[in-house]
């Protein structure tokens, strides 16, 4: 029997799903827990009333106070904690260079994002960045999901500052203005796209059901049942996994190549998944082995899970487009599915297609061939290429999908020279490398939210940096 | 049944895989083991808790993993969950004090791991919710 529809009434905090706890800026005080009670007390910490539930009107105004900033700034530090401390435990990876390509990234991101993020919204105004958010809810196979979207402040602003800070190459007191710039970018499109108010779905108990009734209607319609132990059951989680790995792997072992929303309650008291797995990013060059395989941009596919057979107790769909339960393993608990494809980031809706579960072997095949040979690509890979190839991954893609919508994308690139790495970031390469900032400083005080400095009391919102030294 | 390791375990599940235990230091070694056809004669021991790495063997059905750092959180553990192959990650030998820190010096226990583990015919045991167990076998 499952207890999970519990984890949504007001006075319930939810299960613990690690046990380490969280103590970032509010030393002295308990610390904070994983999960829906950790959401709870540091909305209760708050200064303001940003991590509320907000209305168009104070999205669509410019600015942030100072202390709402450091509200966000506070929340998206125990956020990233909450849904990246456990994986962070992962070490080397042995073939990419990960810790390295990230703190490249973040710090790159920091530089960079808030001039095209400016542009972005000058071209297309307030409201056109919250309609791009709300172009998701009637569409699958869209990076505008909430991975990239929470990437845009939780990564960009969060962990760039945060690196930045720690490398001793900016102050507290710095850069408030493009801070500002980027986390209101953020808001606008997840608030366009969750439109509850709400921005994020650890605020939501771990829902992000964003998609409209008639578009959940229309993909349960086209459902499989899958008995388990069954050839057709096997056939679905082989692709589902194989998939998976390939749009992981394409991302350079990143979660931006998948993307879960749900979890959608049906009628007979299932719940379903829609998970996008992103096989073939055309922007990279690498993914040339995708595309002479024949493996599209996207398969999205529709998991339904029976929660009573599983006795589910709590399900999250967390702000980084993944979903856990408890107990952990909801693959066998898979009852039906069904799989879609978008062949292109731009395939209108109306040309998205279904591919029967009788037929996904002939297209694992295809998944298989790319994956040896993008492995085999990137083996013969020097370090180097693979560190800036994997800081362009996060740097290019998580806003990507917003500058493709808004039509600033070719812009971006001529006039602010969008794929140039800048003069600090490139010299930091050699910098991250020393006394262990890569591996450990840094993650440290990122998964620790020690180094998330708040904005100083009284500082000017409209302050730059404009001295380096 | 005397266990010689344990570790989080990515997903409860009754499948108990066995095999000899093989230690994979580099990309080569992947490739090496799946041009041997021999792939789902061993149970896999790594480093990381990353996907990238063993993907090729993942994706040719690798039977089961024994991770020395990583979380069921970690790509290799979620994706471990979607190919239901058991995995026991973070390993640490049984009656030692030695584990893996998060950006630590981790040199000497992953050194300990693989003098204890490689080579030996081992069976996985994931059925617990939490914790996933490695016993070795004659």
């Amino acid at each position: 029997m499952s207890t999970y529809k519990h984890r949504y009434e007001a006075r319930d905090d939810g299960l613990r799903f690690q046990d380490l706890v969280y103590q970032g800026n509010f030393k002295g005080m308990p610390p904070v827990p994983d999960g829906i009670l950790g959401d709870k007390i540091m909305r209760s910490r708050a200064k303001s009333k940003v991590l509320e539930k907000v209305s168009k009107e104070d999205v669509l105004r410019d600015q942030f106070t100072l202390d709402e900033l450091n509200d966000l700034n506070n929340y998206l530090a125990w956020n990233i904690w909450d849904v990246l401390v456990m994986r962070a435990t992962e070490g080397v990876s042995g073939m990419i260079p990960r810790q390295e390509y990230e703190i490249l990234a973040f710090m790159q991101e920091f530089y960079r994002w808030p001039e095209v993020l400016q542009m972005t919204t000058d071209e297309i105004g307030a409201k056109g960045v919250m309609e791009i958010g709300a172009s998701a809810r009637r569409e699958i196979g869209t990076k505008v999901n909430c991975v990239h979207d929470w990437c845009i402040g939780a990564v960009g602003f969060g962990m760039g500052r945060c690196g930045l800070l720690a490398l001793e190459a900016i102050q507290p007191r710095d850069f408030v203005r493009e801070s500002n710039t980027i986390l209101k970018f953020m808001q606008r499109v997840l608030w366009g796209k969750r439109q509850d108010g709400y921005i994020l779905n650890s605020q939501d108990r771990y829902r992000c059901q964003i998609h409209e009734n008639d578009v959940i209607e229309k993909l349960g319609r086209e459902i499989e049942h899958l008995e388990h132990g069954s050839e057709a059951h096997d056939a679905f989680v082989r692709f589902n996994a194989a998939a998976e790995l390939l749009s992981f792997l394409d991302h350079y072992d990143c979660r931006l190549g998948l993307g879960d929303t749900g979890p959608y309650q049906l009628a007979d008291g299932r719940i379903m998944i829609i998970r996008d797995l992103f096989t073939n990013e055309d922007v990279y060059d690498w993914s040339d082995v995708c595309e002479h395989e024949k493996v599209p941009h996207c398969y999205s596919l529709c998991l339904v899970i029976d929660p009573e057979k599983m006795g589910l107790d709590e399900i999250r769909v967390n702000d980084i487009s993944t979903t856990f339960t408890r107990p952990k393993n909801y693959i066998e608990y898979i009852v039906g599915g069904a799989v879609f494809v978008r062949e292109k980031w731009d395939t209108p809706m109306g040309e998205v297609y279904q591919v029967k579960v009788a037929d996904l072997d002939k297209r694992l095949e295809g998944i298989q061939q790319a994956t040896l040979k993008l492995y085999s690509k990137f083996s013969r890979m020097p370090r180097r290429t693979l560190i800036e190839n994997g800081m362009y991954v996060y740097y290019i893609d998580m806003i990507l999908p917003h500058l493709r919508l808004a039509g600033t994308y070719e812009k971006a690139c001529k006039d602010y020279e969008f794929w140039e790495i800048d003069q600090r970031v490139a010299n930091y390469y050699y910098d991250i490398v020393k006394r262990g900032f890569a591996q450990a400083t840094v993650p440290q005080k990122i998964f620790s939210g020690e180094g998330y400095l708040p904005f100083p009391d009284n500082v000017s919102l409209n302050r730059s940096k404009y001295f380096w030294k | 049944m005397t266990f010689i390791a344990e570790g989080y375990n990515s997903f409860d599940t009754k499948k108990t895989p066995s095999g000899v235990i093989k230690y994979l230091p580099d990309p080569k070694s992947v490739l090496t083991l799946i041009q041997s056809g021999k792939l789902k004669e061993h149970i896999l021991l790594v480093q990381g808790g990353t996907t990238t790495f063993l993907a090729p063997a993942l994706s040719m059905g690798a039977i089961g993993v024994i991770t020395m750092s990583g979380a069921p959180e970690s790509h290799l553990g979620i994706l471990s969950r979607e190919f239901q192959m058991p995995c026991v990650m973070s390993a640490y030998l049984v009656g030692s004090d030695s584990r893996y820190v998060t950006g630590g010096d981790n040199e000497a226990h992953f050194t300990g791991l693989i003098k204890a583990l490689d080579g030996k015919n081992a069976r996985l045991h994931c059925e617990d919710r939490e914790t996933g167990r490695v016993a070795l076998f004659s």
